[in-house]
């Protein structure tokens, strides 16, 4: 009895291996060329960035090891704990802000209204326009003397502000850019998890008479959560990257600067502008390891709110 | 279904825009380094491309029509004028330069070019000027020696620059003042500016716009004062006297005559002038060819020295073009530059309105050709008498930093000029010690 | 009732269309500025139209920079990214997700830790791989680092994961292989998906700033995006002109969207749902 079973085990084992191995070879091959890829032109990158962020590098390329040096540097160093809090602030207004108005939109537009797909395609236009472009419209829609905001504002007798140069509102004010460009592009996404829900929830909910508000708190959002866990995670994730509309829209000689600046672009700054490229790979690797907590924590407190179907 | 046909369609469109577009770019890969267009030239010589760098987008027509001029004389060699933005052709030419792959040719500046020297990025100019016989004599001396590291020389100088006040001439009429001229002094600037200030038409009497070589490095030697010491050990930052020079701007800002720091980086001084708000400003000759060409400008643009403070002053700085040590081609690159710097590419240079040539007999035909036109471009020669050459050292852009981080809080009005020289003295002083 | 609920309607219709206005605001004054002369452009109070439109600034931009060449190198460089990557992508996102094979969750942990790294981290090696391959200043250098991507691996993953099981079972009981699998079989089943990628590629490709500001420095090399960086860059102070510039560059993508629009949300969508 015993022996039998165990006969055909190997002979099961024989077979399973030789076609193991015809998986392996063609898994292999399969994922070589994105494997390589990755490994040439982003992972080795990284391991090389690592590095030089224990050495002087500096302009062109010549470097000495000077081992901890740059991350002593980094601690006392009052400027990068003014980007972390930079970055910090802006992820955190713009994320949790962003996504509320996209899960507000989504909702106004799964009430089977009429123009649903014109009301989608205005609110998605920022979403394929080039930052380049959103920056330059917004400097100029933000401009003290001669931009519309301004103007609007002198309307109802408020003052006018430097808004993108004065240093107490510049962050807001990329902020608002930030939100207004990805609300649509959420909103999308957001509505298609809406609309996946099945209709069935809601029937059994209105039986019980609930109102329009008591179901989209108590059957939506909780049907959602996927998907709202994927836009949040991305978009934690992009906006502790933000670079682009904060070096498109403040000026580099601004007071504002300091008070805008993320730890990306410090670390730009760090090794374009100031040629210390060891001391802005340090830069990139502190932003590294929040990123990477933040990912963590996210994915671990995932099983407390996301509810799979 | 419907929809995916649609996405169906959309993928086809874009196999088929890669693939047609893909041969296209493959076939003119192959066609421009083969051999047989070599054949096309009149030379025996293979064909050759150069690369020439720059970043002012305003020159850039003219050293077009220059390496035209060039390519006629060279059948053999293609010059291509290749245009970075400021922000970004430094960081460009850095990655450029660690990867090896620089332009054949390509502008230099003070403030860079003891770095670049000294890695070895630049290929010395001083045997090929000697066996060719160029002779530097007829350029600005202070131009030459501003490049010559270790008693070597770098570049080609290819033409300079000074700053000087401009104005708008229609603003002045019709407050019925009188032009500015070299008799002006910063007090009479000021009482014109006050008068020339009209709030309830958007205008300023000028601006005071935060910017080294085009306002305080002058003001500051007018002051008496310096930015950096001869044997450049030693910051001028905390000298009464440059901070006597540097107050006066963030003053102009507190009496109103001018837009406030926050205005002007919402709105340029050059966008400010450009459309009739500001009667005065401070500029140098390289704009010469934007606003001498501008539309609005171009008949209501008024040219003087700058008024002085205690004494005249102001500083002279000049671009210059290197070959790149490593370039493929250094005997194209030569050519090429020894050509920019000829008479003729000069006279093109003067012709065209590009600001001040560096071959000085050139500098006559600019200034003849323009003084016809009514504008005072002697102005931009006659500060040269007593200009200062612009202070470098081997890491200025650092220093520079430290001096932007602070000054910039001097003129947003947060900062005293007295603490932000204080600190820029301390952290240039650090600086200069590493060099 | 029937009140109430068409009173809902007008009041969701009144937020909506103001939540439009607000995003179509700074079009229409990108659009009304190119318009305009720059003493225009720069009145106090703003006047909304100008007296006359001025088409010239259209052609002043155009004259400025080498749209054409953008135009060319923006639209090549990114269909060959999204080509690569939905090739290259989808092979290994098919093997990630119904092959076994050894290390496979470490390589896939590994290439997922990609999508953790700020972008800017990779510029300078990633420039010194392109110059030391003689590549720079070429439309090959634009394409080439994107035409591998974690996220588009781990997208289609998902997208693969969701198959039944059978699917395989009954082709490999015909002897298929599994490239036979993986292109007969998963890739029509995925078109959704890839459509998805492609899209994805395609926002990205477009709207890339700092690669090619970085790798190219010649005009004619350069991609729409960096082009008007460049001409925001030094001197330009004219705003008409630079708005005229910045539609010149948005109205291709934008009029691709409204084009495929249902494509689009669509794959938007699924990149979330799936993800």
């Amino acid at each position: 009895m015993k022996r039998r079973d165990k006969n055909t085990r190997t002979r099961h084992v024989n077979h399973l291996s030789n076609k193991r191995l015809n998986d392996w070879m063609w898994a292999y091959l399969m994922i070589f060329p994105t494997t390589a890829g990755l490994f040439v032109f982003y992972i080795y990158p990284f391991f090389q960035s690592f590095f030089y962020s224990f050495t002087d590098l500096g302009s062109f390329g010549q470097y000495a090891w000077v081992g901890l040096q740059n991350y002593v540097r980094l601690v006392g160093d009052t400027e990068v704990w003014q980007a972390l809090l930079n970055t910090v602030i802006y992820t955190v207004l713009s994320v949790p802000v962003g996504i509320c108005l996209s899960i507000l939109i989504a909702a106004l537009l799964n009430s089977k209204i009429k123009g649903l797909g014109t009301y989608r395609t205005l609110y998605f236009l920022p979403a394929v326009t080039m930052p380049v472009a959103i920056a330059m419209v917004w400097r100029w829609l933000y401009n003290m003397d001669y931009g519309l905001i301004n103007s609007i504002l002198e309307r109802f007798s408020i003052e006018g502000r430097a808004w993108v140069s004065d240093p107490k509102f510049a962050l807001y004010s990329v902020i608002i850019v930030a939100i207004w460009s990805t609300v649509g592009y959420n909103m999308v996404i957001i509505l298609a998890g809406m609309q996946q829900c099945s209709r069935t929830y809601y029937e059994a909910a209105e039986i019980d008479g609930a109102g329009t508000i008591t179901k989209f708190f108590k059957i939506t959002i909780p049907l959602i959560t996927p998907t709202l866990f994927f836009v949040t995670v991305m978009s934690l994730i992009r906006a502790f990257q933000v670079f682009d509309t904060i070096y498109l829209m403040i000026e580099r000689n601004s007071t504002a600067l300091e008070r805008t600046q993320s730890l990306v672009y410090l670390y730009y700054r760090n090794a374009f502008i100031l040629h210390e490229k060891g001391y802005a790979s340090a830069n990139v690797m502190v932003l590294f390891v929040i990123i990477l907590i933040i990912t963590y924590i996210q994915f671990k407190s995932q099983n407390k709110w996301v509810h799979y179907e | 279904m419907g929809i995916k046909r649609n996405l169906l369609v959309f993928l086809v469109i874009c196999v088929s825009i890669a693939l047609i577009a893909g041969c296209g770019a493959g076939q003119k890969g192959t066609g421009s380094g083969t051999p047989e267009n070599a054949s096309e030239g009149t030379s025996k010589e293979p064909p050759i491309t150069i690369s020439y760098g720059l970043w002012d987008k305003s020159l850039q027509p003219i050293y077009r029509k220059i390496a035209d001029e060039f390519e006629k004389a060279h059948s053999n060699i293609t010059v291509n004028v290749d245009v970075s933005p400021w922000n970004e052709y430094w960081t460009k030419l850095e990655a450029a330069a660690t990867g090896g792959t620089l332009p054949d040719v390509f502008w230099m500046n003070g403030p860079n070019i003891v770095r670049y020297a000294e890695a070895n990025i630049l290929m010395p100019i001083d045997d090929r000027l000697a066996k060719d016989n160029v002779d530097l004599t007829n350029y600005p001396q202070s131009l030459v020696k501003l490049y010559t590291v270790e008693e070597k020389n770098y570049t080609m100088p290819l033409f300079w620059d000074t700053s000087a006040l401009w104005y708008n001439k229609e603003i002045f009429d019709n407050a019925g003042v009188p032009y500015p001229d070299d008799t002006w002094d910063f007090e009479k600037l000021k009482e014109v500016a006050a008068q020339l200030t009209d709030k309830s038409k958007d205008i300023y009497g000028i601006a005071a716009k935060m910017h080294n070589q085009g306002g305080y490095y002058n003001t500051i030697l007018q002051a008496g004062g310096f930015i950096i010491s001869e044997d450049r050990k030693t910051s001028g930052f905390d000298k009464p006297e440059t901070i006597e020079g540097i107050k006066v701007w963030p003053d102009l800002i507190n009496e109103g005559l001018s837009p406030t720091f926050q205005q002007m980086l919402d709105t340029s001084q050059t966008s400010l002038f450009e459309s009739g708000k500001l009667a005065m400003i401070y500029d140098g000759s390289w704009m010469y060819p934007q606003y001498s060409k501008n539309d609005y400008l171009k008949d209501k643009l008024g040219i003087t020295v700058m008024p002085k403070l205690k004494q005249r002053g102001g500083v002279l700085h000049g671009v210059g073009a290197a070959i790149s040590a490593k370039t493929k081609n250094p005997d194209a690159a030569w050519k090429f530059l020894k050509f920019l710097g000829s008479q003729e590419a000069n006279d093109i240079f003067a012709q065209e309105q590009g600001g001040l040539p560096a071959y000085l007999p050139s500098v006559d035909v600019f200034v003849e050709q323009e003084t016809e036109k009514g504008y005072n471009v002697k102005a931009f020669l006659e500060q040269v008498e007593y200009a200062t050459m612009y202070p470098c050292s081997k890491y200025t852009s650092k220093w520079q930093e430290q001096e932007t981080k602070y000054l910039k809080r001097v003129w947003a009005g947060e900062m005293s000029a007295e603490e932000a020289c204080k600190k820029i003295a301390e952290e240039m002083n650090r600086i200069l010690a590493t060099e | 009732m029937k009140n109430k609920s068409n009173r809902q309607k007008v009041f969701i219709h009144i937020l909506l269309i103001g939540g439009a206005v607000l995003t179509l605001v700074p079009f229409l004054w990108m659009v009304l500025t190119s318009l305009k002369t720059m003493t225009e452009a720069v009145q106090v109070p703003p006047i909304i139209f100008p007296e006359r439109f001025r088409w010239e600034n259209y052609e002043k931009a155009l004259s400025i920079l080498p749209f054409g060449k953008f135009y060319y190198n923006t639209i090549v460089s990114t269909a060959w990214r999204t080509i690569g990557q939905i090739l290259f992508c989808s092979m290994a996102a098919y093997a990630f997700a119904r092959i076994e094979f050894p290390a496979k969750e470490t390589i896939f942990l590994i290439l997922l830790s990609v999508l953790m790294v700020p972008g800017q981290i990779f510029l300078i090696p990633q420039y010194l791989i392109i110059s030391k391959i003689g590549l720079l200043n070429t439309v090959t250098a634009l394409v080439l680092p994107g035409l591998f991507s974690a996220f588009g691996t781990f997208l289609l993953r998902q997208f693969f994961m969701t198959f039944p099981k059978s699917l395989e079972e009954a082709a490999i009981l015909d002897g298929c292989n599994h490239f036979r699998i993986y292109w007969n079989v998963m890739m029509p089943l995925a078109v959704p998906g890839l459509v998805a990628l492609a899209i994805f590629t395609i926002l990205a490709g477009w709207n890339d700033l700092m690669w090619p500001l970085i790798v190219n420095t010649s005009m004619d090399k350069m991609t729409l995006s960096a082009g008007l960086a460049s001409l925001q860059g030094q001197h330009l102070t004219d705003y008409p002109v630079l708005m005229a510039g910045a539609i010149a560059a948005i109205w291709p993508m934008i009029l691709i969207f409204i084009l495929f629009q249902r494509s689009f949300v669509e794959g938007i969508a699924i990149t979330g749902t799936k993800g």
